[in-house]
């Protein structure tokens, strides 16, 4: 199957301590990597206010991450990252579409 | 012959009703990536209520038009941008 470029971008919960974002994010993109999909790029935004509250959230940590992937791949870990109750938010985009 | 140019021309800017404003497309610098995260760029193409500009009033193209409601509603979901109506 094909490997394609994605980017995601995630918003966490503020309550999570900053300094433990990037091994948690390191520890959900584990199954990029295990399905031979490559992360290019992870940027910590930082903390960030929410243009309006989620879950009760008034802030949120912004995670960008890079990677290429398989179709199948990307969805799983949309999945679950969905799943994650330290996480508020998550999308999903192909960078090569349209 | 110059007459004749000079009468058309005349009838010309009578008959346009709005002398097309003309207005810079904002942007600028051509081919200006719009992306959804660019909130800087993209908050001037909503209004103060968070809704989307109109091209009539951004002035610019179609296609410039189509990206930025696109990356609007994208950032929207991501809560960097307001949505409409939202606030006051």
């Amino acid at each position: 199957m094909q490997l394609r470029p994605y980017e995601m971008m995630i918003i966490l919960d503020p309550e999570v301590d900053e300094k433990t974002v990037g091994p948690s994010l390191d520890q959900y993109l584990a199954v990029v990597k295990n399905e031979k999909g490559t992360v290019d790029k992870v940027d910590i935004w930082g903390r960030r206010r929410l243009a309006y509250p989620i879950k009760k959230r008034t802030d949120g940590i912004y995670a960008v991450v890079n990677f290429t992937a398989e179709t199948t791949t990307a969805k799983e870990l949309d999945r679950q990252l969905g799943l994650n109750e330290s996480i508020l938010r998550t999308k999903l985009l192909r960078l090569d579409a349209d | 012959m110059g007459d004749r140019d000079r009468d058309r021309d005349r009838n010309d800017k009578k008959d346009a009703r709005k002398p097309r404003k003309k207005i810079n497309p904002l942007l600028g610098a051509k081919n200006v990536v719009i992306d959804y995260k660019d909130t800087a760029l993209l908050r001037k193409f909503i209004s103060d209520r968070g809704k989307i500009r109109s091209r009539r009033v951004t002035g610019v193209t179609v296609q410039e038009q189509r990206q930025i409601a696109r990356a609007v509603k994208v950032a929207r979901e991501m809560a960097l941008l307001p949505y409409a109506g939202s606030g006051r």
